[in-house]
């Protein structure tokens, strides 16, 4: 009986145990999660190189990459015993990966955040509190006052900012040339922008004046909503807590804008598929005479077409002189149960700090999260991001505890009553309403 | 030889590793699973028992029926184009010789790759301005404007995975159906050949009848494959637009995971399974019929 | 699968046409047709792999080229120093596979043994085992094993990911092993027996030569599987360090870096993604074929 027993005996022992241990050596993510949460067992993490004690940041994809890369990079220079290791996550899976990890108690040391999420994540008590850490602290009293914005919940803070994005209005002066409109002019008004993308279209040959991306809720929020703020000040998209309303002011006119540009054919029909995923890079194409798109897409133009002569100006509304803009970008916070928070914070005064703010994001171009060093010699050599400073000062951010599942979500309300307004024919009072009953009932589930 | 007894308990030890295995690991989750499912389980707050109000929701759900319909419909277009797709090229690279077993060889070559991977691939080739199809397209002048093949609209999407999918798998059924066919004996197609029968009423009269069992259990197969359809969905068309494309189990994923409403998501899966259970005892019968 | 060395033969043997009846045209007929057929199903392949040798520029180029103008390795170069690094990427893959293929062999070994050739009421259990295992869409499963994972640390862990790909594979392997423990010949058993072997020599001297190719399958399946299984990647591993190839090809689209997708790149990573595959295929075709035949058509 021993030896028939044996084996499946010792089969049974060893998968325990190779469970038990996760697999002594199987791969390198056995010592990083044995870093994270045993900081004294940390050397062996790094491979002799003294007391190296990593920390885990994650941080979404489809933002901006590069920005984050080199502050990270700029970090593990400055502080090569405690670096930090970036694992970039799937931006729709954040949030679920998140909970899993808040779930399972296995969280980030930091983490990058949309920062549209901030109020939600925040209010369900998964953030640390940081208020403490920046008592007296001046650098925060002039960082971007919407990310601090979204940032912070109940009067206390849960995280700075990490980049900031904002919206602006790009035209095209060889094609207004070309089109015989004055190239230093830009549009004012919404009506400005019809009436010269239409004479550009003109130029015909795949030319087209305007483009409205069809299925990137995000790139909408971001390049279309200020147009509906610019026209009336007042007006709401989003609700922000349970029992609010949705779809607040005068949003009709600027939807029928919206759908008169497509119906005349200023728009190309392959902007129909644009899921975002290609929608920095359609400017720089070279076809597109005026667009609404973000800062970051300055420093990505002289990539990709730097003899493209660009205007740049704020996004307007129905009336001339009316505008508006979308804060964006991401927060850095710190997920409740971290162990490193302190580590964290001061990750956060590095990247606040006139140094880096000058030396990382201004020189390559990417706004400074501190208005008080807008102005500075990188900028100043460049007209283009001086404009693009314009719109910090009339930007917005939506507060709400249901971003994703309002605005960002490819299926949700938002998308789903532009492709109507764009593409169809459905009365427009019925899909504003049928937007905001989805949105009502979202914010009170 | 040994005892009955001690026979038994012999064999359950060598089971014992594969089943202690299969308890934890399958068994147990999906006990945990089936729990879950009475719940209002978010994760990101405590779990909240709701009895079957889950599956009562689920009966109401737009959008789970709207999933359930698309993804009939998908497997009603896909399975005929594989099993009829499938015969005729099993039909062609039967014979041994060397160009049909090479070319046996190739059609075969697309299964043995990752769902994924080749999602990924006609995902590329199906881009608007970037891919392959709409330039192929265009030059031979059959389009003039470029398609949007994925995620705009509900039915050219479909048909744009349906594609990607009966390329990838059709060698499958192929490989099936040559056996059998090959396991005909020749005499049988050679005595009809002397009594003047030809080509095709060679197929209809004796293939088909003698390979019945197989084409039966590939469309099986087929079908429970497409009913489960999620991969390349999520990775060609992530459901858009507004989920036209959502299959059952994609449907699952998005409460499972973005919508954080794994109580909700668990009562769909044991609805789905359920679905799926009855689609199969269905067409045993209808096969165990076919024989009586 | 016999294979008949006489064309003629093998020709009459199937139930198409015999070349001696109506030689010529239709035998050209359906060399064409192979000929066709093997160009179409190639041809999304070739351009793939061709398009990950195209330099940056030509792999954004619109409209897109079909035959690379320029030649370049840059894509490649870019997969590999992506994020963490290509090596890492496919370190973590092939580290989940070859876990995934020593723990189905050594479980399913021993339970087919078992469900073959002891009197144990296994066949009924098989049997709801693997339908249940085929009906339920696994998706929903992994959530509940993260949590279970979390609470003994096996997530972000390569034996855990390898513990949820055996899991997936178990119903096909055990039915392939005991199917194919059950074809090995009583005498050669009652023989080892009468020699005076137990159980344990029985099975390592006697069965385990003989279902050797069933093994080869077995194995085989589980490693393609493995390879390119990405939800349960995408669920168990939350650190970059972990990710597998297929949850970083998908990752690297939305990875936009503000650039557009990085067309080439993607298509250097499906290139390397579906390359073991294509070779296991070509050397171990024997293996591949007879294990979809024995659990399919038995």
């Amino acid at each position: 009986m021993r030896t028939h027993a044996r084996f499946p005996g010792v089969a049974i022992a060893a998968a325990l145990v190779l469970a038990a241990c996760g697999g002594p050596g199987a791969s390198p993510s056995a010592e990083e999660s044995a870093a994270e949460s045993e900081p004294a067992a940390s050397a062996s993490a790094q491979g002799g190189n003294g007391e190296a004690d990593p920390m885990v940041m994650w941080e979404r994809t489809g933002g901006n990459a590069p920005m984050v890369d080199a502050l990270v990079a700029a970090w593990n220079d400055a502080n090569p015993d405690r670096p930090i290791e970036l694992t970039y996550v799937q931006h729709d899976q954040m949030v679920p990966n998140l909970a899993r990890a808040i779930a399972s108690g296995d969280v980030p040391d930091l983490m990058g955040l949309d920062l549209i999420y901030g109020p939600e994540f925040a209010s369900l008590g998964h953030l640390e509190d940081i208020t403490d850490y920046f008592e007296g602290d001046s650098t925060l009293d002039t960082a971007s006052p919407g990310h601090i914005e979204v940032a912070t919940w109940d009067d206390r803070l849960y995280g700075v900012p990490l980049y900031a994005d904002v919206s602006v209005l790009f035209w095209n002066k060889d094609l207004f040339e070309a089109a015989g409109l004055d190239p230093e002019t830009p549009p004012e008004s919404l009506q400005d922008i019809h009436d010269m993308a239409a004479a550009i279209t003109e130029l015909g040959d795949g030319t087209y004046g305007y483009y409205l991306p069809g299925n990137c809720a995000g790139c909408n929020i971001f390049t279309f909503a200020p147009m509906i703020w610019a026209s009336d000040a007042d007006s709401k998209i989003e609700p922000s807590f349970p029992g609010e309303e949705a779809m607040v002011g005068d949003i009709k006119p600027v939807l029928e804008w919206a759908r008169m540009m497509h119906a005349e054919g200023l728009i190309d029909p392959a902007a129909q598929a644009e899921t975002g995923e290609t929608f920095a890079e359609v400017f720089g194409s070279g076809n597109v005479g005026i667009m609404g798109t973000g800062n970051f897409n300055v420093a990505l133009l002289q990539d990709q077409n730097p003899d493209l002569d660009l205007g740049v100006t704020v996004l307007p509304g129905l009336e001339a002189g009316t505008s508006a803009s979308f804060a964006g970008g991401d927060i850095v916070t710190v997920p409740k149960g971290s162990e490193r928070v302190e580590d964290a914070v001061d990750f956060m005064k590095f990247i606040l700090s006139d140094e880096v703010q000058l030396e990382v994001y201004a020189q390559e171009l990417n706004m400074t999260t501190r208005t008080d060093l807008l102005d500075n010699e990188y900028f100043n050599a460049n007209e283009d991001v001086l404009d693009t400073a314009q719109a910090i000062p009339i930007a917005r951010t939506p507060y709400t505890l249901k971003f994703f599942e309002l605005i960002n979500s490819p299926n949700g309300p938002w998308l789903q009553m532009l492709q109507r307004v764009y593409y169809t024919d459905d009365d427009l009072d019925e899909v504003i309403a049928d937007a905001k009953e989805e949105m009502e009932r979202i914010i009170n589930e | 030889m040994y005892s009955s007894r001690r026979s038994k308990l012999i064999g359950f030890l060598y089971l014992a590793p594969a089943l202690l295995f299969v308890l934890a690991f399958t068994a147990y989750p999906f006990g945990q699973m089936v729990w879950m499912s009475l719940h209002d389980w978010s994760l990101l707050e405590p779990p909240r028992f709701i009895g079957v109000d889950n599956f009562d929701r689920a009966l109401n759900d737009r959008q789970f029926w709207g999933s359930l319909t698309f993804t009939l419909k998908y497997t009603l277009l896909i399975t005929p184009i594989l099993i009829v797709g499938g015969y005729l090229v099993a039909l062609l690279t039967a014979p041994n010789t060397p160009l049909r077993r090479f070319t046996r060889g190739v059609v075969f070559v697309p299964v043995v790759i990752g769902l994924g991977a080749s999602s990924l691939l006609w995902y590329w080739l199906f881009s608007p301005r970037n891919g392959l199809v709409n330039q192929a397209l265009s030059d031979i002048g059959a389009i003039e404007t470029p398609v949007l093949w994925l995620g705009v609209d509900a039915d050219i999407s479909m048909w744009a995975v349906i594609a990607s999918v009966v390329w990838k798998v059709l060698g499958f059924g192929m490989i099936l159906f040559v056996a059998a066919m090959q396991a005909i004996p020749s005499e049988v197609g050679e005595a009809a050949t002397v009594d003047g029968a030809g080509y095709w009423q060679r197929v209809t009269r004796i293939t088909l009848p003698l390979t019945l069992r197989t084409i039966l259990l590939v469309t099986l197969f087929s079908v429970i494959g497409s009913l489960l359809a999620f991969d390349q969905f999520f990775i060609m068309t992530a459901g858009q637009p507004h989920n036209a494309t959502a299959t059952s189990v994609f449907y699952v994923y998005l409460n499972s995971f973005p919508f954080l409403r794994l109580g909700y998501g668990a009562a769909l899966s044991l609805i789905l399974a359920a679905i799926i259970l009855l689609f199969t005892v269905v067409q045993v019968m209808l096969t165990r019929r076919s024989y009586a | 699968m016999t294979e008949r060395p006489d064309a003629l033969e093998a020709a009459r043997m199937a139930t198409g046409t015999s070349p001696r009846l109506r030689p010529g045209r239709s035998s050209y007929l359906v060399g064409a047709m192979c000929i066709l057929l093997c160009v179409i199903v190639l041809t999304p392949l070739v351009v793939s792999v061709l398009a990950s040798v195209k330099s940056p520029g030509e792999s954004a180029a619109v409209p897109p080229t079909y035959v690379p103008q320029t030649f370049s390795l840059e894509s490649y170069q870019r997969l590999w120093e992506f994020q963490s690094g290509l090596m890492t990427y496919v370190g973590n893959s092939l580290g989940v596979a070859f876990l995934t293929i020593a723990f189905t062999v050594a479980l399913t070994v021993p339970a087919g043994y078992a469900l073959a050739r002891f009197p144990l009421p296994g066949k009924e259990l098989l049997f709801v085992f693997l339908l249940l295992a085929l009906i339920i869409p696994y998706q929903a499963l992994l959530t509940p094993i993260f949590l279970i994972f979390a609470q003994i640390g096996l997530t972000n862990s390569l034996v855990g990911l390898a513990i949820i790909h055996t899991a997936i594979q178990m119903p096909f392997s055990l039915y392939i092993m005991r199917n194919s423990f059950e074809a090995v010949p009583r005498e050669l058993e009652e023989a080892a027996v009468v020699d005076g072997g137990n159980t344990w020599q029985v099975l390592v001297r006697i069965f385990l030569p003989a279902v050797v190719p069933a093994l080869v399958t077995v194995a085989l399946f589980a490693f393609v599987m493995s390879w390119n299984e990405f939800l349960g990647a995408l669920v168990m591993m939350n650190r970059d360090s972990s990710y597998t190839l297929p949850v970083i090809l998908a990752l690297s689209r939305t990875q936009t870096s503000l650039g557009g997708t990085d067309w080439g790149m993607l298509q250097a990573g499906v290139s390397i993604a579906i390359l073991p595959c294509i070779a296991i295929y070509l050397l171990l075709q024997r293996y591949y074929v007879s294990g979809f035949l024995s659990g399919a058509v038995k």
